[in-house]
């Protein structure tokens, strides 16, 4: 019996499925006025607060490479936890939750092409920033390596791409989830360290940030555009990696509890 | 005396409706969220991005600067969504067809808010106090108070003109967000506005805020009302002009969004 033909038609469709709702994401997206708000204005007004902070009287002008890329890490996470975590969320507002649990497609395989357009749309938060760096503050990066640094961005990208995964099912079951991470949207920042380096941050809160992935992955990042400090780069990303896989493998039961909550309660649309 | 106290009945009876229907944060949950865990974060970053870049003993210009500008939260973003609410539930045909009297409605919907502002602060001055000793022995601790309730109420007068954009537009929370963090950049929260460039000084000093923090700073710093009284005063006229001009705007638009049946385009 030749299985290659069938699972080959099992694959190619969920590719298709998950490129559908890639496209579907992208196009609602231009369209809301929210998603510019994320990956555009509001990464603009934290850049130039940070970019106005760190070229202040007294400051290192090496402090001024967290204001070029830190607005842009800004955007990035904010559209990768509130646009792409809110995936199953949003389909729920539309009243669209029931006919995508009905669909054959497993629900996994339409997030990942939600994310992915959402990711897509967080990178472009570096655009402004960097512009606004650049011609605002006459700020670039100073020793830019340019192979890791991509490196490191996919790697954060990576992390983004498990923790907006890992967030869906929790903002669907549990509502005020959502409200406590907007909430502690300036602490994410301040873990991560996207506009200063963690180190500056007391001994605990370090420990903290330590079980973050994109502390990791930020950290080898802006090594990838400064000369000076460690370049630990491979244990960076072997970190990020390992968390990000270890976010999805709890993944893995909420999406059991959606499931339960969907099909076998009926409960989901309701809680 | 009689029409006064109509008008009296209806502003308290829309201020409590206010709370209990349109406070979007009246539940533990969310005021933990919006309330405590925003300030909070708001200012430890700040504070730690202000130190990273000009060391520690700066800590406290950022922290003040910080606690003070979380009135926005309540001012800006409360003012503005109770029109948005009204909007979203329903709810703004129903009142702009009451014969109520507009000014006092429109009043009504600010009250809850600045009282609530009042007390964002008073929660980041004390996390300001715990985390980064904030020394008030020398300050003039009720000139200090006056600032707050002033800066309160004229955030609320702002809030109130970008609030009557909700009568004609779906999604007003955005121009909240907008100008909530503008005035981080603008109102000499965490740099002095001579920073800025020539026409963003005008912006500034013709917004809240500016004059009202500096009022704040000297009065943390043990300043009498004698040395901030032209600061707080200015601060008030701002607050009552960017009021009066949402009264204006709200009477404008709700003729305009009652014409075009915008109040139910969703």
């Amino acid at each position: 019996m030749n299985l290659l033909g069938p699972q080959r038609l099992v694959v190619r469709s969920l590719v298709r499925a998950a490129f559908s709702a890639f496209v579907l994401s992208v196009r609602l997206r231009v369209i809301s006025p929210w998603s510019y708000l994320n990956w555009l204005v509001f990464p603009l007004l934290f850049a130039i607060v940070g970019l106005y902070v760190l070229s202040l009287p007294g400051a290192g002008s090496s402090h001024l490479v967290y204001g070029v890329l830190g607005g842009g890490l800004i955007g990035y996470w904010s559209v990768a936890y509130i646009d792409a975590g809110n995936g199953i969320q949003d389909e729920r507002w539309n009243g669209t939750l029931e006919q995508i649990f009905a669909t054959p497609t497993p629900l996994w395989v339409i997030l990942l092409g939600k994310v992915c357009g959402g990711l897509l749309f967080g990178l472009f938060a570096f655009v402004p920033t960097a512009a606004a760096a650049f011609f605002g503050f006459h700020a670039v990066l100073p020793a830019l390596d340019p192979w890791r640094f991509v490196i490191s961005l996919g790697v954060l990208t990576l992390s983004f791409f498990c923790i907006a995964i890992t967030m869906a099912p929790l903002f669907a079951l549990w509502r005020w989830a959502f409200s406590m991470i907007n909430g502690f949207e300036l602490g994410v920042y301040i873990l991560c360290g996207f506009m200063f380096p963690v180190a500056v941050l007391a001994p605990w809160a370090q420990g903290v940030a330590g079980f973050l992935a994109p502390t990791w992955a930020v950290k080898a990042l802006y090594a990838a555009t400064v000369a000076q400090g460690p370049h630990d780069f491979a244990a960076w990303w072997a970190v990020t990696s390992g968390l990000s896989l270890a976010y999805l493998a709890g993944a893995y039961f909420l999406y059991a509890l959606v499931e339960r909550e969907a099909r076998v309660s009926g409960e989901l649309a309701l809680v | 005396m009689k029409h006064l106290g109509l008008e009296a009945g209806v502003f308290a009876r829309s201020l409590y409706l206010q709370y209990v229907a349109l406070f979007q944060w009246a539940t533990v949950r969310g005021y933990i969220a919006y309330k405590v865990l925003l300030p909070v974060t708001q200012i430890l970053f700040f504070v730690e991005l202000g130190v990273y870049a000009t060391g520690r003993q700066n800590a406290l210009y950022f922290a003040l600067g910080n606690a003070l500008q979380l009135t926005a939260n309540a001012g800006i973003f409360g003012v503005i969504a109770t029109v948005a609410n009204e909007r979203q539930y329903g709810t703004l045909p129903i009142l702009l067809a009451s014969p109520a009297n507009r000014l006092v409605t429109f009043m009504s919907r600010a009250v809850v808010n600045v009282i609530d502002g009042i007390a964002t602060v008073v929660i980041g001055l004390a996390i300001v106090v715990v985390l980064f000793g904030l020394d008030l022995r020398q300050a003039n601790l009720p000139l200090l108070g006056l600032c707050v309730v002033i800066i309160s109420v004229t955030t609320a007068g702002l809030g109130l003109m970008f609030g009557s954009i909700g009568l004609v537009m779906r999604d007003a929370i955005i121009v909240a967000n907008i100008v909530y963090y503008l005035l981080l950049i603008i109102c000499g929260i965490n740099f002095p506005v001579s920073r800025l460039p020539g026409a963003l000084q005008v912006l500034a000093y013709s917004l809240p805020l500016t004059r009202g923090v500096q009022a704040a700073r000297d009065a943390a710093a043990g300043a009498t009302l004698g040395h901030v009284s032209g600061l707080l005063a200015g601060e008030l006229l701002v607050g009552a002009a960017w009021a009066l001009g949402g009264y204006f705007l709200f009477r404008g638009l709700e003729n305009w969004s009652r014409r075009g049946g915008l109040q139910e385009a969703y």
